[in-house]
């Protein structure tokens, strides 16, 4: 998806756990993910804590976003 | 270290008011099976039925598949830290009950268990319809959730496998094989001209009933370590898996590693088998690029030739094996790594989610998509509720004739990832 999406002149994010997946399947712009059952949160954190890390991971795929890119890039 | 395995060959099972085993024949008290099931609060009931090869009988949803087995000399107990005291197993004399299998069914998760048919097409693909089986159906209380019921029918499962195995600690066996490893200095010494070849097993970590546990740790929070190959006939691995049946490895398997047994077969031959290495499958990268890195570590510190490497499950655990392909074969070790493929139905599809130019030489066990129709059966053990539910089943599973169209993925040990059953590919 990724790829058929940036293919018709958008720009992708990927933000997945697995990276090297990501890199493999040729993803340009990757923000790392927490874990596999829980990619975008951490059930291990409290609610407030959470929230700012969801907010934290949203903020670096939006700064990921308008980066210029010179081929795969992980953004950590 | 040595270990003799003597194999008492079961020629049936059959219910009786005592338990034991006489002239090749299981005799099983059904009242004495259930009071050891039940020692366990959580479990409500357990039921027991025996399925023999051939039989018109469906066994689902299957959790775990057990060899029975006897520790008679050496150190320790079956299912170290589990059953028995924690103790390092490996050495000595243990007794297996060949050609049967303690079964364990009933819904846990109902999403993730597997179809055991013992004639039909599926006998076919699953091992374990050549196996005498005493299936074990267990309820838990109300109200239990989850995981603590898991881990009861996973217990109570091991713990019937030790009260049969028992039954076996006088006779004398049919057969014995003699496993023996070296240290590595003395394996060095006795075979300086054989290639130097260890089996890395990667164990199902991923949480959530996705489970392993080593003489009784959780796989997920192990470090990767070395065994002696025999430990596993002794049962330091044992499974707490409810993931894809087709490809994980229930215990039985573990006890019966077939990358062990065979390269057993050729050490002093054509290998030196220097050890095998553990590693997980976890769900965290930063936990999948530690453990890749430090089986690489291990295996060049072991001065390692080549290892075999096998996989459990499949998905991001693709990742796992393509890393310690990746970071082994850069060691300068060579790697062959066994898998298996969701390549689609019609096959078409890329097999694994991930891959590498330095998996050059890779076992596929099968593609775990290819759709079989499973004829309806005269009896079920178990439940068919969760039918359409189970990985590699859908809402048109169930057909009009009572019938089922699903995936290999539905049969517990069809694609198996240790060579443990007969699909593969050329």
């Amino acid at each position: 998806m990724v790829k058929e999406v940036e293919r018709a002149g958008i720009p992708v994010v990927h933000v997945c756990t697995v990276t090297p997946i990501s890199m493999t399947v040729g993803a340009n712009r990757i923000v790392p993910a927490i874990a596999i059952p829980h990619p975008l949160g951490n059930p291990a954190l409290d609610k407030a804590e959470e929230k700012e890390l969801r907010r934290r991971i949203v903020e670096k795929a939006l700064n990921a976003l308008t980066t210029e890119v010179d081929g795969q890039t992980i953004f950590e | 270290m040595r270990l003799e395995m003597g194999h008492i060959y079961i020629k049936d099972i059959q219910f009786a008011s005592e338990s034991k085993i006489e002239d090749g024949i299981l005799y099983v008290s059904e009242e004495a099976v259930k009071a050891v099931a039940l020692e366990d609060e959580k479990i409500k009931s357990a039921s027991f039925d025996i399925a023999r090869p051939g039989e018109s009988v469906r066994i689902t949803p299957v959790k775990d598949v057990i060899e029975p087995r006897v520790k008679v000399e050496g150190r320790g107990g079956i299912f170290p830290g589990v059953i028995a005291k924690v103790d390092t197993v490996g050495e000595g004399k243990t007794y297996a009950l060949k050609g049967m299998a303690v079964v364990t069914a009933g819904k846990i998760v109902g999403f993730q268990e597997g179809i055991i048919d013992m004639t039909g097409p599926g006998a076919d693909y699953t091992p374990f319809s050549k196996t005498l089986n005493l299936v074990m159906v267990c309820e838990p209380v109300d109200d239990i959730k989850q995981h603590d019921y898991e881990k009861a029918v996973r217990f109570a499962g091991f713990r019937v496998a030790a009260y049969i195995g028992e039954l076996a600690r006088n006779l004398t066996p049919d057969e014995t094989k003699v496993y023996e490893t070296c240290t590595i200095k003395e394996g060095m010494e006795k075979y300086p001209d054989l290639p130097r070849v260890a089996y890395v097993q990667m164990l199902q970590s991923q949480g959530l009933l996705h489970d392993t546990y080593v003489y009784g740790v959780d796989a997920k929070k192990i470090v990767p370590t070395i065994l002696n190959p025999t430990e596993i006939m002794d049962g330091a691995i044992v499974s707490g898996n409810c993931v894809s049946a087709c490809d994980k490895n229930p215990t039985y398997v573990h006890l019966n590693n077939p990358v062990v047994h065979d390269m057993f077969e050729q050490h002093g031959k054509t290998i030196n088998f220097v050890c095998q290495i553990i590693t997980n499958e976890n769900v965290y990268l930063a936990d999948k690029m530690r453990s890749s890195d430090w089986t690489a570590k291990i295996c060049k510190m072991l001065d390692l030739d080549g290892v075999i490497v096998s996989q459990e499950g499949f998905g991001n655990p693709d990742t796992d094996l393509i890393m310690n392909c990746k970071k082994i074969e850069a060691e300068g070790v060579k790697t062959v790594i066994i898998t298996d493929e969701y390549a689609g139905r019609d096959g078409k599809s890329q097999s694994l989610a991930d891959a590498d130019a330095a998996a050059d030489a890779v076992v596929t066990g099968g593609n775990a998509n290819q759709v079989i129709i499973l004829p309806k059966l005269d009896k079920v053990i178990g439940t068919l509720d969760y039918v359409t539910k189970i990985a590699g089943a859908s809402e048109e599973t169930l057909r009009a004739d009572g019938s089922l169209e699903v995936e290999l993925q539905v049969l517990t040990g069809a694609t198996n990832e240790t060579g443990f059953n007969k699909l593969s590919a050329r």
